[in-house]
């Protein structure tokens, strides 16, 4: 008997690369996009490697996510444009340079992440870790927090729901406690479910001594040779630019 | 098969011992079914076969279990894990994986077993549960039934040969509890040894070979299922535990008057991309009365529920109370959901600022009349999270009735009771009737019963019945008879 009522939809998850791939982007589009690497050598590249957390998004049908995202990108690297090439001086300038700095810089780190945490399953994570020589230690914690991400998030809706219900909202009384009374039911919640869930997996073997199999296949398509070519771009320039 | 040998044990941090010199033998593929009320220590001897205690839940433990010929609490819970498959109560908290197929695989694989070898197993649970459309899917995105399956399937695919299932249909619509008996029929035919916890009896009466009874740790009984049928509901009663012959209809109670004003609910519309979830072009219930909202997992019920309580973002119904017309802000204003996980709304550090946080202005003598009508008073300084279930469940409530909600909404506040603390439920919702407007979502068959005056039927996002108490239908049969169809289990007659 199925129930014909509800029906969760297929994984459909766009264009599948590899988590070892997505890794390196994360870490490229942070070094250089944040971080400001490489310097004035780089400077046209930077841009580039800012959309693709974008694309990538775009490739998964996050098509909201993504076009709000290159939007506001591109708006703040205008307005930041615009104030240069005008002259702008005192506070607004300033105003200007910290928001739009903030959000073109952060932005695209953000984004990237948030495709590699939405799009990658705990078990290609692990199977990417796996193929990476890290160590079990480290790949289990981790992979717990994958998993236990959308739960805290679930968890958060519920107690905003009751906040809303009894009123607490930063308008009301009780605004000073507003963080107060989120966290705490949120640990609770939390805790008991993490509970439950590591019972949950020790009953069906986790932490065994045998070496742990993986039925999840990755490996590189072209996409990945693709990607992994953008970012060694501007590695490539960086270490040029180091060794001279 | 499984043996406990002089067990006790106690909890740490708890004074009183939660199991007493239990000696118990299960045979091989015998169904065995454990009940009692709430705290009775079934649940600790679940945990002792699959080796949560003393593994996992630190205690003192006294005497020995051995499953299989190995001795649970000497060995390592990856070691019990071959031999013992656990379902738990919470399907939300069972699952490890994101994806379904991950998850089937993921017990095999702990064990290190070759991939193509995973693979044939996950086929053959696929095919003995029927669950091929539940594959490659998002398990956070599935019903609560649907998540049990798959909590299932994947201990099928480490084919256990003993099986334990520690309340396993608390959170399940009445559907979904037959899926479930299926299961375990399944499973049963394997010559597999089952253990089931539980408080609803029904399901299990045709699956379990034999009833253990506990009380305070200690067992009072244990016959075959042939006896235990026979049992009279008054000794059932006695030992706090629900019918075996469970009364599936849900037909309200049968009151005097209906109050004559109503609430009407207009252009209740939900969807969630493309899909309808909630399609009420017009709904009108009586003012101050208990109205329970049932039907199967995926109905709408909850998208219900929050859209009333005006927790849904871009609702555009409205409802009208007494003459004035509520939009989703107001109805925030004017209502309160009584979550299913209490815990997600309880802020304060003592019971008495809980209840007084949403009141306009203070008003001692009310507060204490409330609390001492709910058996708080003497609770009034202790901390909310130190309470028991129940306790927390009527905080709750007494914050509702103190900041002056027209409408109070229950969601499953029956799940996971014994027979004594769900008529105590149904009593404080009876208590509710004639000065609030009482929703009531649950599959508790017992729980409607015992206090709705109005039952709504949800199906596909619609209301597709309603019974009022006292008004008989036109069905050409008795009145009790027409409402069983509100929980005729879906495809079976």
């Amino acid at each position: 008997m199925e129930s014909a009522v509800y029906n969760p939809g297929k994984l459909d998850r766009g264009l599948i690369m590899d988590p070892r791939t997505k890794l390196a982007l994360l870490i490229t589009v942070t070094t250089f996009a944040l971080g400001g690497a490489g310097g004035r050598r780089c400077g046209m590249l930077v841009p580039v490697l800012c959309m693709v957390p974008f694309l990538l998004l775009l490739t998964a049908k996050r098509f909201k996510t993504a076009i709000i995202g290159i939007v506001l990108f591109w708006g703040s690297s205008m307005l930041l444009a615009f104030a240069n090439a005008h002259d702008l001086r005192g506070l607004i300038y300033y105003i200007i340079l910290g928001s739009c700095g903030v959000l073109g810089r952060f932005l695209p780190c953000i984004m990237m992440g948030r495709y590699l945490m939405e799009s990658t399953t705990v078990s290609e994570f692990t199977a990417a870790m796996k193929k990476l020589h890290v160590s079990d230690n480290f790949i289990i914690p981790l992979s717990v927090m994958f998993r236990f991400f959308p739960t805290v998030v679930d968890e958060a809706d519920s107690i905003s729901c009751a906040m809303k219900m009894r009123g607490i909202n930063i308008g009301g009384r009780h605004a000073s406690k507003i963080i107060e009374y989120r966290m705490v039911p949120l640990m609770t919640c939390c805790v008991n479910i993490g509970e439950e869930l590591s019972a949950a997996a020790l009953t069906r073997g986790l932490g065994g001594e045998v070496k742990r199999t993986n039925i999840c296949r990755i490996g590189f398509h072209l996409q990945d040779y693709a990607a992994l070519l953008l970012c060694l771009v501007p590695w490539v320039l960086l270490i040029v630019d180091v060794v001279r | 098969m499984i043996e406990f040998e002089n067990v006790s044990f106690n909890y740490l941090r708890t004074e009183q011992a939660s199991v007493r010199n239990i000696n118990l033998k299960i045979n091989k593929g015998e169904t065995v079914l454990l009940c009692g009320e709430s705290g009775c220590g079934k649940t600790t001897l679940i945990r002792m076969i699959n080796g949560l205690i003393p593994h996992f839940y630190e205690g003192r433990m006294n005497g020995s279990v051995s499953v299989a010929g190995m001795d649970t609490t000497e060995a390592e819970l990856y070691e019990t894990a071959k031999v013992v498959g656990s379902v738990f109560q919470n399907p939300r908290s069972q699952f490890f994986c994101v994806d379904s197929t991950s998850e089937l695989a993921f017990g095999p694989e702990n064990m290190g077993l070759p991939e193509e070898e995973i693979r044939e197993r996950i086929d053959t649970t696929v095919a003995l549960m029927k669950i091929r459309s539940l594959m490659d899917r998002s398990i956070f995105e599935m019903s609560g039934g649907e998540k049990q399956r798959i909590a299932c399937a994947s201990v099928d695919t480490l084919n256990p040969e003993v099986c334990v299932l520690d309340e396993p249909s608390s959170n399940l619509s009445l559907e979904a509890i037959e899926d479930l008996k299926n299961t375990l029929l399944g499973w049963k035919q394997k010559g597999r040894t089952i253990v089931v916890a539980e408080h609803r009896l029904y399901w299990l009466k045709d699956i379990c070979d034999r009833v253990i009874c506990l009380k305070e740790g200690k067992i009072i009984f244990d016959m075959p299922m042939k006896e235990f049928r026979n049992l009279s509901e008054e000794e059932l009663r006695r030992h706090g535990l629900r019918s075996i012959n469970e009364n599936l209809s849900m037909a309200p109670i049968e009151t005097g008057k209906m109050n004559p004003e109503t609430i009407t609910f207009e252009k209740l519309f939900y969807n969630y991309r493309n899909c309808d979830a909630l399609h009420i072009d017009r709904l009108e219930i009586p003012r101050n009365e208990v109205i329970a909202v049932v039907g199967s997992n995926g109905a709408g019920k909850s998208t219900f529920s929050k859209c009333i309580c005006g927790l849904m973002r871009g609702f555009k119904g409205y409802a009208i109370i007494g003459k004035k017309k509520q939009k989703s802000r107001n109805l925030l204003k004017s209502s309160y959901m009584v979550m299913q996980d209490v815990n997600h709304q309880l802020f304060c550090e003592t019971v008495m600022d809980e209840v007084t946080l949403g009141m306009d202005e203070e008003n001692r003598q009310r507060v204490v009349e409330i609390l001492d009508k709910l058996g708080l008073k003497e609770l009034a300084d202790r901390h909310p999270m130190s309470l028991s279930g129940g306790q927390k469940q009527r905080v709750a409530v007494a914050s509702a009735l103190l900041s002056d909600k027209d409408i109070i909404l229950f969601d499953e506040p029956s799940s996971g009771l014994d027979f004594y603390n769900m008529e105590r439920v149904a009593e404080l919702i009876r208590s509710l009737r004639g000065q609030k407007t009482v929703f009531v979502v649950t599959h508790d068959p017992d729980l409607v019963r015992r206090c709705a005056t109005v039952v709504l039927r949800l199906e596909n996002g619609q209301v597709v019945n309603t019974n009022s108490s006292g008004e008989i239908k036109d069905y050409g049969r008795e009145k009790e008879k027409c409402y069983s169809a509100a929980v005729r289990i879906c495809g079976q007659p």
